[in-house]
């Protein structure tokens, strides 16, 4: 081989060099340390030079921790709880403003304000609006002659509460992603089924949502991790409280290595946190596959019956 | 030879006179030095920031100051202190931090100030400090580790230290007859009794929610009815019949306090109190300052202050900020002048004058801080109970704190079992401290 062809052979790799090499020391690095980190007894006071190995004790501490647990319940409910409401509400809210109406673009914008808003903003916002004497749900309850509701004193009605503040802030990433696919569907396939005599209900379950299948299972994911991390909302609208109803990870792995002082707890949450995510990311990733791989077939089937 | 004489004595009374002049000057060997502290964002720093320039124009010292959120602060000082070569030369740390300092070896032991007699002030008067205050933010290595005693040492001083006392509306008391409760029993008496004659008006504003706020209330209580949360061999005893009375204590205060006062932090009790909503207070003295500040308080010239009611023992908290200097500071001697100097009779008082929290006996009693602040005497006796050991001050209690707020907050909201609570955070606390090696000698 020679010399010319070998240079041609690595050029690409020299060009993936640099991002290589940045990946290792920006993401590989910090990872790795918070991995060795989990298995230290190591407080903020110290180096992490000074800490000591102590192996497996921070999991299994974490394992026999009631608080870690039910904060781990918290995080699973909240996230399977908002993620699902926010699917709804922004493919809905995406088939239903799928069309040309005036002042639409404007519409649009408004919609995903919430997002734009820093999550500290938020948390103070409801925070204020949940007040039980000058807050606007109370006080509206009142005029109209009901009881006041607990909203942040009553562990159902904060763990509500910050569901509410949650979906209201992250529905319209779902919406404007769902949007966005919706737009660049095949106006081919829609006509065919409208030929045909499909209605609406017919060409958005068998038509649109199948299509949009692998946008909303990317936006899924990307949502789904990141109500696995949120923190500053609910840390600001409840701290964890009353008593740990509304604790999730993110919140208790900041205690921990805020209030706590246990930085080798603190990594040790941080990997189990960290795993779960991956599990859930390689298994969506998997079953997008799968699902590709069918349609794959079914296309090449329906190819070899049309010749 | 007479005016050989003459110029020879004059010439050594020349040289005594420069001598006694530099010895009079102690700070002019360290004139034109900066020092860099870390001071938190607080009523009483923001004090400090008044009388600072005071230091520079007697000392010749510059000072610069890095105010940072008490949270941040510990933060910061994380990092720094673990660094070969510091950048402060003086910081405030918070009370819990004594103990992971010091355990540590961060904070220099200041024994070897006081020795140095071209530093230590002969008219320092430690013993006009208030006691607890040092006891609990200065002492470390007594008695339990934390405390003073017979092995115990010095490593910081108080300043900006508070204690806990209570606030009361002068005019619903006059209104309704009542008497200011000196006891626990009378104090909650009227916390229910209150609302009724009230309506709309929660008797006493407390910190609850859930966390360090709700540990705190529940803290600020069991001192005077005679709880702790460990006995002497640190067998956790929070579970027992005095733990449980302050569990129930904080719960009647709660259910009888204004409109959402199970989620109250220390800033919303406050604002309750402030705006009206509540007819006490009893918390920290740093409070105090906002009450006759039109711009926050609503009930201006309605307040009067009385001494933390007594149980079974008079005991008010005891907390705040202490000063230290770091074991990897530059100018530690520069900055034990200015250690010295902010926490002296003079500076007190200056410091007081400006709307901070004094630190002696003497500047409670004085005039003229008096006759500027009326409530500073209530405050100075109410100081002669301050309990250095009204909680603990360990390395794990932080976690400790948190599992008894969030179970507080439990029995507030939820009405979980008092007893069966409190027994729940003693198994946990005593699996944590069998943990850190608390029951080595005693197993």
């Amino acid at each position: 081989m020679s010399v010319a062809i070998k240079a041609n052979r690595l050029t690409p790799y020299m060009f993936l060099a640099p991002a290589g090499i940045i990946l290792v020391f920006a993401l590989l690095y910090p990872i790795g340390y918070m991995v060795y980190a989990s298995f230290l007894d190591w407080s903020p006071s110290q180096r992490i030079g000074q800490a000591e190995f102590i192996g497996f004790r921070n999991y299994v501490n974490l394992w026999n921790d009631d608080a870690f647990r039910e904060s781990f319940w918290v995080t699973i409910r909240f996230a399977a709880i908002v993620v699902t409401l926010e699917m709804i509400l922004g493919v809905g809210l995406a088939l239903l403003l799928d069309r040309k109406l005036k002042g639409m673009a404007v519409l649009r914008t408004v919609f995903i304000l919430p997002m734009m808003i820093a999550p500290i903003v938020v948390g103070l916002m409801w925070r204020y609006m949940y007040h039980p004497t000058v807050g606007i749900f109370n006080r509206t309850l009142k005029s109209f002659g009901f009881e006041g509701i607990p909203w942040l004193s009553d562990s159902t009605w904060s763990f509500i509460a910050i569901v509410i503040a949650d979906v209201w802030q992250w529905t319209p990433f779902i919406f404007i992603l769902a949007l966005a696919a919706m737009q660049s569907l095949p106006r081919s396939a829609l006509e065919a089924a409208e030929i045909d005599g499909a209605n609406e209900w017919q060409k958005i379950f068998m038509i649109k949502l199948p299509l949009m299948m692998p946008v909303l299972i990317v936006t899924l994911l990307l949502r789904l991790i990141d109500a696995f991390k949120v923190l500053e909302v609910i840390l600001v609208l409840t701290n964890g409280g009353p008593g740990l109803s509304t604790e999730i990870l993110a919140l208790r792995i900041f205690r921990t290595a805020q209030e706590f002082q246990e930085l080798g707890e603190a990594a040790a949450m941080s990997n189990l946190l960290l795993m779960l995510l991956m599990a859930l990311t390689i298994g969506m990733f998997l079953y997008n596959r799968v699902q590709e791989a069918r349609a794959a077939r079914q296309r090449a089937a329906a190819e070899k019956d049309d010749t | 030879m007479l005016k050989y004489l003459k110029t020879t004595v004059c010439a050594v009374a020349g040289l005594a006179l420069g001598a006694t002049a530099a010895l009079a000057n102690p700070y002019e060997e360290f004139a034109g030095e900066t020092l860099v502290v870390n001071f938190p964002a607080h009523p009483h720093f923001d004090a400090v920031m008044k009388v600072l320039p005071e230091f520079t124009k007697e000392t010749g010292i510059r000072v610069e100051v890095d105010q940072l959120q008490y949270l941040k602060m510990r933060e910061r000082q994380t990092l720094e202190l673990t660094k070969n070569r510091g950048d402060y030369d003086l910081i405030a740390y918070v009370v819990f931090s004594k103990a992971d300092y010091v355990y540590a070896d961060q904070l220099e032991n200041l024994a070897r100030f006081f020795m140095n007699p071209k530093l230590a002030d002969p008219n320092y008067e430690a013993e006009d400090l208030i006691d607890g205050y040092v006891a609990n933010i200065g002492v470390a290595g007594g008695k339990k580790g934390y405390l003073p005693g017979p092995t115990g040492s010095l490593f910081g001083l108080p300043f900006g230290s508070e204690t806990s006392i209570l606030g009361y509306r002068k005019d619903i008391f006059d209104k309704h007859d009542l008497k200011v409760p000196e006891t626990y029993e009378e104090l909650l008496e009227l916390v229910c009794l209150i609302p009724e004659l009230e309506p709309g008006m929660g008797g006493l504003a407390s910190r609850a929610a859930s966390g360090h706020h709700a540990s705190h209330a529940f803290l600020l209580h069991l001192a005077p009815l005679g709880g702790r949360i460990f006995d002497d061999e640190w067998k956790p005893i929070v579970n027992n019949a005095e733990g449980v009375q302050a569990a129930e204590a904080l719960k009647k205060i709660v259910n009888c306090g204004a409109e959402g006062s199970k989620t109250f932090g220390f800033a919303e009790a406050g604002a309750s109190f402030l705006q009206g909503n509540s007819a006490m207070f009893l918390d920290s003295t740093v409070f105090a300052g906002q009450v006759n500040n039109p711009d926050k308080s609503k009930v201006v010239g309605l307040v009067e202050w009385a001494p933390h009611p007594v149980g079974v023992r008079a005991g008010s908290q005891t907390g705040g900020f202490g000063i230290g200097i770091p074991k990897n500071a530059q100018n530690k001697d520069a900055a034990f002048l200015l250690m010295q100097w902010l926490t002296s009779k003079k500076a007190d008082k200056l410091i007081a004058m400006a709307g901070g929290n004094p630190s002696r006996y003497s500047t409670h009693a004085d005039a003229d801080v008096n006759e500027k602040f009326p409530h500073m005497a209530t405050f100075g006796e109410a100081l002669k109970n301050a309990d250095p050991d009204w909680r603990p001050i360990i390395p794990v209690w932080g976690k400790i704190n948190a599992d008894l707020g969030t179970t507080l907050s439990k029995i507030i909201t939820e009405d979980a079992p008092v007893q069966e609570s409190l027994d729940g955070v003693a198994e946990r606390t005593q699996a944590l401290m069998d943990d850190a090696g608390y029951y080595t000698w005693t197993q």
